[in-house]
């Protein structure tokens, strides 16, 4: 599940262009950005605010398991990295 | 007065140029998602600030030396474009890090925030919907786990 400020069309774009199959949540006005302290006010290419990287592997209790800042935007959990903490939950 | 030394090549120059250039193509790395990923910015200050050493070590002999090395207006425009493939590595370095610092983010161990929020079709979407069964699962086994993925978006 990701999530961005971008508008829902602009998410429905990019699903379709790289053919995602997850789905996109948005949150336009970062409410849930906030809620995650993960604001990064005038982060986003022409200064609005956007949300910082951030990755969080959540359990059906609602328990977050594993979590990860990045420290350079360049740098993101990567995919396998990402599926093998998930497969490893118990 | 006949010229009594040969001219030189000015092997510093190129190598800051190629440092450079290699600070500046680390930004490129990062699209093709190799293992070692996380080393790479280190990799390209790194690189950006041997050029400018190599640089500044060519630039001194071309004109510190200039019966000895040659090339005054060519090492000039390679100098500059060399100052600019590093200075844009750096300056990549130091952009890419100015993150908040998340301090009250959820961690480990800690409930995460619910929220309810439009997916790519506008329909409301909360934390506990995310843990229902996926529609088209016949076996009705709800899911183990959710990842959250929060990206800068305007891809």
């Amino acid at each position: 599940m990701a999530i961005s400020v971008d508008p829902p069309e602009v998410s429905r774009a990019l699903s379709q262009k790289a053919g995602y199959t997850f789905s996109i949540l948005s949150d336009p006005n970062a409410e849930v950005i906030r809620r995650y302290d993960l604001l990064h006010v005038g982060g986003g290419p022409d200064g609005h605010d956007v949300a910082r990287p951030a990755e969080f592997l959540v359990d059906s209790s609602r328990m977050v398991r594993w979590v990860n800042f990045t420290e350079d935007v360049r740098v993101r959990a990567r995919a396998d990295e990402m599926l093998a903490t998930a497969r490893g939950l118990r | 007065m006949p010229e009594m030394i040969e001219k030189r090549r000015n092997g510093a120059l190129w190598l800051g140029f190629l440092l450079a250039l290699g600070a500046w193509l680390c930004n490129v790395v990062f699209f093709v998602n190799l293992p070692g990923h996380r080393a790479i910015p280190w990799l390209s200050v790194l690189l950006a600030v041997a050029a400018l050493v190599f640089l500044a070590i060519g630039l001194q002999r071309v004109f510190g030396q200039p019966r000895v090395y040659r090339g005054k207006i060519l090492s000039s425009i390679l100098s500059l474009v060399s100052l600019l493939l590093a200075g844009v590595a750096i300056f990549a370095f130091v952009h890419a890090r100015a993150l908040p610092p998340s301090a009250g983010a959820p961690q480990v161990g800690q409930k995460a925030p619910t929220f309810t929020l439009a997916d790519t079709t506008g329909q409301a979407v909360s934390l506990d919907q995310l843990f229902a069964p996926a529609a088209g699962d016949s076996q009705g086994i709800p899911p183990r786990a959710v990842l959250l993925i929060f990206y800068r978006g305007s891809w």
